[in-house]
């Protein structure tokens, strides 16, 4: 048998190796503990003046589709856009469009609303889950009362007083959409045409919402944890966005590195292969 | 050895961390190779996410919108909707399965008429934003129009064009067209790339948000920046 | 009390009748030949998006309603419902299928009775815990509910759907290494811009920027001055690379790909509403 080449035994590397060096890369990575400032781009720097010209009173509402799948990417952006919306006195309300977004959401909120002074019913709520986006949305755009009928604890919509003045998403001045999937298409569609619009996505559908920042159908957009970390630069905090940058920054270097060295590899393999 | 106490299962809030723990790691087993390990978390692990949603699903849809209605507002007419609505699961049944599609159907004509308000507030506004990007410099400008704007709308433009000449298969791409195509293939490959680039940081996160579990809440190790 | 059991009894008959006349048309559909069948789904499909498309097109009052906007929000409660049931097919379907492995003893299904036990009891703590969140029939929050759920929600099943996901990141990179292979110009151009991207959006990007010295900032007088030296340092950045690429580069190309499948989509819902699609009916 002939011997293999160290260019082959390069390119057949048992992928286990593979996963370890990545596992390694990381915790390396997070065990560093480097803080390098970003360069906050535009449309960072727009969610946060958006939501930063908001006045005490105003209302929002926060769209949480996402679940445990996605955690790492979302739960950063909905903590820092919570503690964000509650330093501007800003009524919010909370929606899910999946069933297990639906907890997560609610707990995460009430442990931020707990630090943060927040009272649930009086400065914010949640409306529980509905299934069907499109028919939540067309129908808080003419009616919250009658479309949602009472928040996750069975308080009926009216008796909220968070909900004083507010009849619909008319009253509303912002949704956020923090989501690992395509409902900011339904909330660009059939949303009232005034109502501002902030994206949190994860960064796979990111690239994808380029086209509604360019024609201003979204305002703002936050990418993953990434973004998230950004935006606490601006807020001045630290979440989860700061811990996990540094282990993002460096694994990309990584993928960098093995994309290269897979193609040199197979560079010098053919040149072997050829002599 | 404090450390060790505190490490250790001593107490429930520990034990439920060592089980999240043992979870995380019988998934991660697939990674060394199949194994009964792996198999027995997979599937409770379908079985918890299935049994899960019914809770939202009866509760805070069922209760909420059909039930409660009925029962202390008298809206007779919602009693029909859960006992039709269920002829969607005859789509089990060989012989009565077509019943379904009274329902399927329902709602895809919903959806379909739901189209064009989805075509109006999603894409016009968008062909519009691509109609009135500024080319030159506009004679009674109001906003500060930059060099390096005029230079983007065109590059827009160009690109906006050639991709969708390359997505266009109502006639074969022959000359100019096929030039044209092969260069809107090349842009699409930038557009690839940045969606490649971004998918990876997504991945990359979701796992680091994993292994930033186990040093943080279970090795009780100060990680991450900050 | 009385007229609250009597309004519980009302109803419940008034359910029943539904159900038992929902039962007893099911023999008569039977009887409709195929044609007639077609016809009936037709019908249902082409009454429902009529009803949504005129709801968009026919114009509104003074007070932005029309004719069907009211209708609309009283109908909108039960198209929740039978999108919820419409979403349960999946549950049944699941429990169907494993059950039958059980009780069937086909192979592996040690693992479908592991699925359907998780199942059950996960069904049993979600209902109760929702129930005792909205206090409905009196229900409460009891430390045996609060102790089950935080095992079963927090650090079972997040911990298993976290994980599941998080294995992706393997694969893309020994993808990456083993796959990821530049043969062509578009593999070319797609490797080059993903590295750009991937480099350029985090804060080492700014940091390599830094060090080699590019200007940090743009003045007012550089942007004014595009082929000025420092601006063109300026754009020369990988942040500013990188944003340009997402922002000038991709933005088109999603534009693109968004006006195909906006049309595609906007004519396969016609085709759907007037049921020329002969697959689904």
């Amino acid at each position: 048998m002939e011997a293999r080449s160290i260019w082959e035994r390069m390119m057949r590397i048992d992928r286990r190796i593979l996963y370890v060096i990545l596992a390694v890369n990381i915790i390396a990575a997070l065990m560093a503990r480097v803080a390098i400032e970003p360069d906050v781009p535009p449309p960072v720097k727009r969610f946060y003046d958006t939501v930063e010209a908001l006045q005490p009173g105003d209302m929002v509402m926060v769209s949480s589709t996402w679940s445990a799948g996605t955690l790492a990417e979302n739960q950063p952006q909905f903590e820092a856009v919570l503690k964000h919306l509650m330093r501007k006195r800003v009524r919010f309300t909370i929606i899910s469009f999946a069933p297990p977004a639906r907890d997560i959401s609610h707990r995460l909120a009430r442990r931020i609303a707990e630090e943060n002074g927040y009272v649930e019913g009086k400065d914010w709520a949640h409306f529980g889950y509905t299934p069907d986006i499109i028919i939540a949305i067309k129908g808080m755009s003419e009616d919250i009362v009658q479309t949602i009928r009472q928040d996750v604890r069975r308080v009926p919509i009216a008796d909220l007083e968070v909900m004083r003045g507010v009849k619909s998403l008319k009253d509303y001045k912002l949704v956020v959409d923090v989501t690992p999937s395509d409902t900011l298409g339904n909330w660009i569609s059939y949303r009232p045409p005034d109502l501002k619009i902030l994206y949190c996505p994860t960064s796979v559908m990111a690239a994808e919402a380029y086209t509604f920042l360019d024609s201003g159908q979204i305002l703002g957009m936050i990418t993953g944890a990434k973004g998230a970390y950004e935006y606490e630069r601006l807020l001045g905090i630290v979440g989860l966005g700061t811990r996990f940058i540094n282990a993002i920054q460096f694994s990309h270097v990584l993928i960098i590195f093995f994309i290269l060295l897979g193609n040199f590899g197979m560079l010098m393999q053919r040149r072997a292969s050829a002599s | 050895m404090d450390w060790l106490n505190e490490f250790l299962p001593t107490s429930t809030e520990r034990l439920n961390v060592w089980i999240g723990v043992i979870c995380t790691f019988a998934i991660y087993s697939i990674l060394y190779r199949e194994n009964p390990f792996y198999r027995f978390f997979e599937h409770m692990y379908i079985g918890l996410a299935a049994g899960y949603a019914l809770g939202p699903y009866l509760v805070d849809v069922l209760y909420r919108y059909w039930w409660e209605p009925i029962r202390t507002e008298g809206a007779w007419g919602l009693v029909f909707v859960v006992p039709f609505g269920m002829y969607l699961y005859f789509i089990y049944s060989e012989r009565y399965g077509w019943i379904s599609r009274i329902v399927i159907g329902a709602l895809i004509g919903a959806y379909s008429g739901l189209a064009f308000q989805m075509f109006s507030s999603r894409y016009l506004p968008q062909l519009h934003g691509a109609l009135t990007k500024p080319l030159w410099f506009p004679p009674n400008a109001t906003g500060e129009i930059f060099l390096s704007n005029i230079f983007n709308n065109w590059i827009f433009l160009i690109i906006l064009i050639s991709v969708m000449v390359y997505f266009t298969f109502s006639f074969e791409h022959r000359g100019a067209v096929k030039r044209t195509a092969i260069l809107g293939r090349w842009f699409l490959m930038i557009g690839l790339g940045a969606m490649f680039g971004n998918t990876v940081m997504a991945r990359m996160a979701l796992l680091i948000g994993r292994v930033y579990y186990l040093l943080d809440s279970w090795l009780m190790m100060r990680v991450g920046g900050g | 009390m009385l007229f609250d059991t009597t309004q519980l009894v009302v109803a419940l008959l008034w359910i029943a009748g539904a159900f038992a006349l929902a039962i007893a048309l099911i023999p008569l559909l039977g009887t409709l030949p195929p044609r007639g069948r077609f016809a009936l789904i037709s019908f249902v499909t082409f009454i429902a998006g009529l009803f949504f498309a005129a709801e968009f097109f026919l114009p509104v009052g003074e007070d932005n309603k029309n004719i069907l906007t009211d209708p609309f929000q009283k109908m909108q409660g039960s198209l929740q419902v039978i999108t919820a049931l419409s979403l349960g097919l999946g549950t049944y379907g699941l429990v169907r299928l494993h059950l039958r492995n059980a009780v069937q003893r086909r192979p592996q299904w040690g693992y479908s009775l592991v699925l359907l036990v998780a199942f059950v009891v996960m069904a049993f703590f979600s209902i109760w815990n929702t129930m005792a969140e909205k206090g409905l029939f009196g229900i409460e929050r009891t430390q045996l509910l609060e102790n089950a759920f935080t095992l079963l929600f927090d650090y079972t099943l997040i911990q298993l759907d976290a994980t599941m996901f998080s294995l992706i990141a393997f694969y893309i990179f020994s993808a990456a290494y083993r796959a990821f292979r530049i043969r062509s110009i578009e593999a070319s151009i797609l490797m080059f811009t993903a590295m750009l991207v991937m480099i350029g959006i985090v804060p080492l990007g700014k940091l390599i920027s830094d060090s080699i010295g590019l200007p940090a900032v743009q003045t007012a007088e550089m942007r004014t001055n595009p082929f000025m030296l420092e601006n063109i340092l300026y754009n020369l950045r990988l942040p500013q690379i990188a944003g340009w690429i997402q922002e000038t580069l991709n933005a088109p190309v999603q534009r693109a790909i968004e006006f195909g499948v906006g049309i595609g989509a906007l004519a396969m819902a016609i085709r759907l509403w007037l049921s020329l699609e002969r697959g689904i009916n």
